[in-house]
């Protein structure tokens, strides 16, 4: 086995100086691997590689020129994977559409386009899942806070979306599993590497919008079409510790009194019956 | 009486209600206003049911002066009754908002005095979250069979999409069920909310901002499927008509769930959902897969077959068609071929112009081959192991389902018809 794999820092400007590297010297290197995480392997070569800034901008001019701005995109999409084999696949990528040009990024059926895009979407997947299932909770000093542990680095995709739409409030994403933060505060967002976070209570008015919505949700499924399989299927359940709705009802402290018009009707019909 | 009282009464009223999207409409975020809407909706929970949840789906209030034999909230029927006041609606919405439990608010009602008054509340409600609170997220609002077109008017520069419920797919069963609604309490403001829409978009003295501004994300219907005695034919040929003279955006199917006794109702405890399913599947090949409803359907076989996917049935009776050649035909055809979606259709015509795909190339854009293979070739030669025999394709496409069935597993989650099904026969 000759194998063998470049090392980086674990930044983007350092995956972009090692493609950098790997185009000058027109080596294949299996892997780009961020050398904290490095686990060696006899049949594998290591070769460490610099941080260039300069390098990784005339990658980045690069990719603009040839590829274009989504390509680009794509590649800083693809970046923010948690996968280990995540700087081969960028590098393949790259090695395989340079040199066609841009129309190369539809070569779907090429293995190298291929594990690439499949690479992006499960990115983009993720930070829509993000859309779709944050839950925030107003603190008492008044800031909505939200917990997420997505299987990617996601923050930085989604901040644009909650910043846009929530401009009035200030709100904060701390991705538990990255250790990163997304803070906003009604004029522009940044990240802060954060591992521990030390939070206020809740306003006095989370609790009850918490029961609210878990009334509401467990309220607007119908019995008779329960379907837990397709439940999991578009809300996979690692999702759920970090969803307020998903607390089991006896762990809430405040519950409906009220029958719903339902139960009514077929308590009186189990009576008439 | 407490919100979360009124909540879980009007949530539970208002969740036979089928439509429960947040899309068609793009409204950009505003510096200083709360939400904005994207054109593809996002959907930001799944109830017990796998129903998707983005919109705060409620009724104004449950209190009805019509008595629908099917409704839950008949003026006839002893249970909880609740009406919110707008102020504790429109704040819920707002909290709810802001939290990203929802997309925006879907607002129905029952009949308060009469349809007009109704409406005007519902604008209350809507009036506030749109002037006092400048909420830019999504609206959704029920227009009330018999509602003047000047609320109708109001309350459509205020809403995203508007929808009125036809209820049942024959003017017969909407009479026999529906008294109050029959005539043409539902199809008239379908109409006028249509023109609405045209005459709003082609007016060219209006800025294109106020030229979208009349229920901008169009309107929308369902029907019950299951407690009437129609067949899928005229079910879809409705749903086809529909799309086609009032330009609705979705027609949605719900399986009927007894809730009344009532003998004029079916008193199976069965809920249709596998029908429901098929005559989504046929609405989707109508609406996504260019196809006529006349192809899907005909009078002599009145209904889907359970047992496979329309696509799959019209491929068969089509047999003469195919092998489809996957590296030469056109993407029409590529839509048509069963276990091809759209978006691997899209797919194969751009990898495609660079190689000649192979089967191998095909499962890695998403095609589901266990379909596909018996309709296709890729350079010319089958799949390993098919054999091209459409009697032979049909057993081998529902094997599965036929085991179920005669396990007798169908029950419940996949409900089969009380007759027989009729299948098109394939004609070779």
């Amino acid at each position: 086995m000759t194998g063998f794999s470049y090392l980086y820092d674990g930044t983007l400007e350092g995956m972009l100086s090692a493609v950098f590297v790997a185009f000058q010297r027109k080596e294949y290197p299996e892997n780009i691997i961020v050398e904290q995480d490095l686990q060696e392997s006899l049949f594998c070569g290591y070769i460490p590689t610099l941080t260039n800034l300069e390098h990784a901008e005339r990658v980045q001019s690069g990719i603009l020129n040839t590829l274009g701005v989504r390509a680009y995109d794509d590649v800083k999409h693809a970046f923010l994977s948690d996968e280990p084999s995540k700087g081969g696949v960028i590098l393949r990528y790259l090695q395989y559409t340079m040199k066609r040009g841009s129309r190369a990024c539809t070569h779907l059926a090429a293995p190298a386009v291929h594990d690439f895009e499949e690479l992006c979407s499960r990115v983009s997947k993720e930070a829509h899942y993000m859309l779709q299932f944050v839950r925030f909770a107003q603190l008492s000093n008044g800031v909505f806070f939200s917990q997420i542990a997505p299987k990617a680095n996601v923050v930085p995709l989604i901040m644009d979306h909650f910043a846009a739409r929530f401009n009035i409030q200030p709100f904060m994403i701390y991705d538990a599993v990255h250790g990163l933060t997304g803070v906003f505060d009604t004029e522009r967002w940044w990240l802060v590497d954060a591992r521990e976070l030390q939070l206020p209570a809740h306003s006095l008015q989370e609790d009850e919008f918490q029961a609210l919505w878990q009334t509401f949700f467990d309220t607007i499924a119908i019995e008779e079409r329960k379907n837990p399989t397709c439940q999991r299927n578009f809300m996979p359940k690692r999702f759920w510790n970090n969803m307020c709705e998903q607390v089991p009802p006896q762990l809430r402290n405040l519950r409906p009194k009220t029958k719903t018009p339902t139960q009514a009707i077929q308590v009186k019909n189990r009576l008439l019956a | 009486m407490e919100l979360l009282d009124k909540l879980t009464i009007l949530a539970d009223a208002a969740k036979y209600d089928v439509a429960c999207t947040s899309c068609g409409v793009d409204r950009k975020a505003q510096k200083g206003q709360l939400g904005e809407t994207t054109s593809a909706g996002i959907c930001h929970a799944f109830s017990a049911d796998g129903r998707c949840i983005t919109l705060l789906k409620v009724l104004l209030s449950n209190v009805c002066s019509y008595d629908c034999a099917y409704c839950v909230n008949r003026r006839g029927n002893d249970i909880p009754r609740a009406t919110f006041t707008a102020r504790e609606l429109a704040e819920l919405t707002i909290g709810f908002y802001r939290r990203n439990y929802i997309e925006g608010l879907f607002l129905s009602s029952g009949v308060l005095r009469n349809p007009d008054y109704t409406t005007e509340q519902m604008c209350e409600v809507i009036h506030i979250l749109r002037d006092e609170y400048h909420f830019r997220g999504y609206i959704h609002a029920k227009a009330v069979p018999g509602t003047s077109d000047e609320l109708l008017v109001r309350l459509g520069v205020l809403v995203d999409r508007m929808s009125l419920n036809i209820e049942f797919p024959s003017e017969k069963s909407l009479k026999l069920l529906a008294p109050q609604k029959a005539g043409d309490a539902i199809i008239k403001p379908m109409g006028f909310i249509r023109d609405g829409i045209k005459a709003n978009y082609q007016d060219k003295r209006l800025s294109t901002v106020r030229r979208t501004r009349f229920v901008p994300a169009g309107q929308s219907t369902q029907m019950i499927v299951g407690a009437s005695p129609e067949s899928d034919y005229q079910i879809l040929n409705l749903s086809a008509s529909l799309y086609r003279s009032f330009e609705l955006r979705r027609v949605f199917f719900s399986a009927y769930i007894p809730v009344n006794s009532n003998p004029l109702l079916p008193t199976t405890s069965e809920v249709p959902l596998l029908r429901e399913h098929r005559l989504y599947q046929a609405d989707w090949l109508m609406r996504f897969y260019q196809f006529d409803v006349s192809e899907i359907i005909d009078e002599e076989h009145p209904f889907l077959d359970p047992l496979i996917d329309p696509k799959c049935n019209w491929a068969l009776n089509h047999i003469d068609q195919f092998p489809a050649e996957v590296n030469r035909v056109p993407y029409e055809m590529l839509l048509r071929i069963p276990g091809v979606g759209v978006r691997s259709a899209k797919r194969i015509m751009l990898a495609r112009r660079e190689r000649a795909l192979r089967f191998e190339d095909l499962k890695k854009l998403n095609v589901t081959m266990k379909r596909a293979q018996y309709f296709i070739t890729c350079n010319g030669s089958y799949a390993q192991g098919v054999l091209f025999d459409p009697v032979g394709i049909y057993d081998k496409l529902t094997h599965n389902a036929q085991q179920r069935r005669f396990k007798g597993v169908l029950e419940g989650q996949l409900g089969l018809f009380e007759q027989e099904p009729q299948r098109a026969l394939v004609r070779v």
